[in-house]
């Protein structure tokens, strides 16, 4: 105590025992990167830019405001909202990827594992981090943006929505960079995944604005619609769930492999795959029309293939801790086959429930029929095969999930790519029967067939149940042999 | 006593290289191990699994008798782990950094700073308090990490080459503090292919050479056992030339006379210095003691033809020696 009063002069007031007290609750990571980043020199650059920025153009409007009176709030507003956004959709992002992935390249990150903190908690601090930096710029902005109100051309919920949803889309942007930084375990993966990360947040810097631009054209005719609704919620939920799904995974890529690692990611799967069949039921309620049921089978067909290729993938087996206390019976816990599993159920389970209430509704023209059908079966079979090819080479490097999802990509240009071109010297690219297995081309054929196509969709769910044996045994032999 | 530390049958393969291989050794507190090997050897990787940053492919590890592998997160806060690169932040100060990893240790309030406070006084870092550490020497930085390792007040230390790159003095104060450390009953884990460094600080030492484990003891029994298994001794003598007339002519006639001992070879002369190895013949197995009988041996002829011998003697064998006669210097 006595040390401390001789480097402090001051006597602590209320306010730095409340402020103390505060910074003791909250995450750790969130005071570090504060004290850090009010330390850089590219916070206050890019503060006193943005500021300086919105001064001319209000300045700018303020004088051309006498003229051309009627939508000049409007166009400020995007002025405005593409200074914000370039800090908020792109300079904080990339501040977040470049402070995680320096965690990893100083090896500073083993330090913070090893404090119990955990990576879930790591990774929330980081986001934390942003979100506050994000606030700061945001309200500094904000006066500027109701000033654009004063100039007419756009009403005040508008500006509130807008700072809002970028607020929100700024979490998500920041998710996928630092779960991005998690990715880069080497030097030339870093590298290669610097210039994805650019073009992704330049990309989402275009969408936001964009974004921002169709919100203040379109908000006011449109607030009342239900439809309106429905795609916000579309919008917000996948970048909601997206944004967890990629948190949760990184925070289990992050974790050992005794650890429970893949609760998290798998719930939020399991969330997200159920939420968006949800979404298209109510899609199918408020249109009555039961082609969305087609629509949303093949979506959720080829959204079980991508996402849940990362998640069945996994690495076989799991701790023996995990082993002994009931852990093999949860499809919530570690290891490849656990993990294919709930992908395969979740399919399933959603694919019969579009079936069935297709047959009761009874207006489904047989083509879309047969797609909502044979959907399911293709992702099965695209999911399983890599599966399968990889487990049967015996060979180390062929087992790890990285290999797996290169096998994927390379059947999936295989599968789509080759049979239509064959098709083309034999007789038609499109030909049904080399194209049968074909993901892309075949549903087409299904479609177009209508009923002549039944023995085509039974083909493909045959060769897919085939398949799925053969996965299911592989990774089940190798759950017990890898038992860590 | 059962050791606070039990390492038993671990192994850790990355494919078909084993970088560790079946290694069993145990650790009593306040004691120091050091775990010397070549690079490549091994080391590193068995300290991450001890500091449960990986998982072995087979083996166990027991701290306080419960396995780290399967509850890592009940071991972490009872080691501390300081890794061969110290890693610290830019903007930030020495107090910053301390305070920052305090916070993420749960230390809360004047518990946090009385600690923070303690550990600068033990490593010497209050005069650095808010410097960048950024702007700090490898010697501060390396007590900066040092530092770190101690803010949970672990019972074992695990330091990967914490000597590397240090200058004489700073390895000094490194093992003053290592030594403190060990008094207060912590058990110290350190790496190192400085070997003459360990050789003071280790209470035991630990060989380790392509993922096995070569030798294992304490410091004089690691030494003794490679000194009887030596098959080979380095000698030296020098020799007294008033002025030094007659020197290269004394000194022709040592090379000579030894020339003609058994078991003598590899003579070399310099000015007054004449060394010398004594080396058996191959496929010869060494007994206790052989070294000294043809030392003996050796100075009984030099002073029968009256050379003017000053000084003799074996060198010492030191853990430089146990290190390149247990280890063939093999790369994986
Ligand atoms: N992640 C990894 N993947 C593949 N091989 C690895 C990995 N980590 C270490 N190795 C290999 O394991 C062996 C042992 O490495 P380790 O780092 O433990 O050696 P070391 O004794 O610490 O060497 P040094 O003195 O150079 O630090 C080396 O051959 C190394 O190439
Ligand atoms: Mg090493």
């Amino acid at each position: 105590m006595s040390a401390e009063v001789l480097s402090v002069p001051r006597e602590p007031d209320a306010f730095d025992r409340f402020g103390e007290r505060l910074a003791d609750r909250i995450n750790p990571i969130v005071v570090k990167e504060v004290r850090q980043g009010l330390r850089t020199r590219v916070f206050w650059i890019f503060f006193s830019l943005m500021l300086v920025a919105c001064l001319f153009i209000s300045l700018f409007a303020f004088a051309a405001s006498d003229g051309i009176a009627d939508r000049a709030g409007q166009a400020t507003f995007i002025a405005y909202f593409v200074c914000l956004g370039f800090v908020q959709f792109f300079v904080i992002p990339y501040a977040a990827y470049r402070s995680m992935s320096r965690e990893a390249e100083d090896e500073t990150w083993v330090l913070l594992t090893l404090t119990g903190i955990g990576p879930r908690r790591i990774l929330a601090g980081k986001l934390g981090s942003s979100v506050l930096q994000g606030t700061l710029y945001a309200s500094a902005a904000t006066p500027f943006l109701l000033f654009s109100y004063f100039l007419n051309g756009i009403d005040l919920p508008t500006i509130i929505v807008g700072v809002v949803v970028s607020m929100g889309y700024q979490v998500f942007l920041v998710s996928v960079s630092v779960s991005l930084a998690t990715l880069a375990e080497s030097r030339l993966v870093r590298a290669l995944l610097h210039f994805v990360l650019l073009g992704i947040l330049l990309q989402g810097l275009g969408f936001g604005i964009a974004g921002a631009a169709l919100i203040g054209e379109f908000a006011q005719k449109v607030t009342s619609s239900s439809a309106f609704w429905l795609t916000s919620l579309c919008v917000l939920f996948g970048m909601v769930t997206t944004g967890l799904l990629l948190f949760e995974a990184a925070a289990a890529r992050l974790s050992l492999a005794t650890e429970d690692y893949a609760r998290g990611a798998r719930m939020v799967y399991v969330v997200q795959f159920l939420g968006a069949a949800a979404l298209f039921l109510w899609g199918w309620q408020l249109s009555g029309e039961a082609e969305v049921l087609t629509a949303g089978s093949v979506t959720l067909s080829v959204y079980a293939t991508l996402v849940g290729l990362f998640v069945g993938s996994d690495r076989d087996g799991m701790a023996k801790l995990h082993w002994v206390t009931g852990g093999r019976y949860s499809l919530l816990k570690p290891g490849g086959l656990r993990g294919y599993l709930l992908v395969v159920t979740l399919l399933l389970f959603v694919a019969a429930v579009f079936f069935g209430l297709a047959l009761t509704e009874g207006t489904l023209p047989m083509g879309a029929m047969l797609v909502l059908v044979a959907a399911p079966g293709f992702a099965l079979l695209m999911l399983s095969l890599p599966l399968v090819i990889a487990r049967w080479i015996p060979h180390p490097p062929w087992q790890t999930p990285a290999m797996i999802r290169l096998v994927f990509l390379g059947l999936v240009v295989l599968m789509t790519g080759v049979p239509p071109l064959i098709g083309e010297i034999v007789s038609d690219a499109d030909d049904l029967f080399l194209n049968a297995l074909n993901p892309i081309v075949g549903l087409i054929n299904i479609e177009r067939q209508s009923h002549d196509a039944l023995p085509l969709v039974l083909l493909v769910w045959g060769v897919a149940a085939g398949l799925a044996a053969s996965a299911f045994f592989s990774l089940r032999a190798r759950d017990t042999e890898w038992l860590a | 006593m059962s050791a606070l530390l039990e390492v038993k049958g671990l192994s850790r393969f990355y494919g078909s290289l084993k970088a560790v291989d079946d290694i069993t050794f145990s650790l009593p507190e306040g004691t120091i191990l050091g775990f010397i090997g070549p690079n490549g050897a091994g080391k590193s990787t068995t300290m991450r699994i001890i500091a449960t940053l990986d998982v072995p492919t087979s083996g166990e590890v027991l701290l306080e008798g419960k396995s780290l592998v399967a509850r890592p997160d009940q071991a972490r806060p009872l080691l501390g782990y300081m890794p061969d690169r110290y890693g610290t932040y830019d903007d930030m100060t020495v107090f910053e950094f301390l305070d920052f990893f305090a916070r993420a240790y749960r230390l809360r309030g004047n518990e946090r700073k009385a600690r923070v406070d303690s550990v600068m006084d033990f490593a010497g870092l209050l005069p650095l308090k808010d410097k960048l550490t950024s702007e700090l020497s490898k010697g501060m930085k390396q007590r900066v990490a040092l530092g770190r390792t101690l803010l949970h007040d672990p019972r074992l230390l695990i330091l990967d080459e914490p000597a590397d790159g240090l200058d004489p003095r700073a390895r000094i104060e490194l093992r003053e503090l290592l030594r403190a450390l060990a008094s207060q009953g912590k058990a110290v884990l350190i790496s190192s292919h400085i070997l003459t460094e360990l050789s003071e600080i280790c209470d035991t030492c630990a060989i380790i050479e392509q993922g096995h484990l070569l030798a294992t003891g304490t410091v004089q029994e690691v030494l003794s056992r490679t000194s009887n298994a030596a098959a080979f001794s380095e000698v030296e003598l020098t020799l007294f030339a008033p002025g030094g007339a007659g020197l290269e002519e004394i000194g022709k006639k040592a090379e000579r006379l030894l020339l003609e001992q058994p078991l003598v070879t590899n003579v070399t002369v310099l000015n007054h210095a004449v060394r010398f190895r004594l080396e058996l013949a191959a496929g010869q197995t060494p007994s206790s003691g052989w070294v000294e009988e043809a030392s003996v041996r050796v100075l009984k002829v030099l002073v029968n033809a009256e050379l003017p011998v000053t000084s003799f003697r074996t060198r010492e064998h030191d853990l430089e020696d146990a290190f390149m006669s247990v280890t063939k210097g093999r790369v994986q």
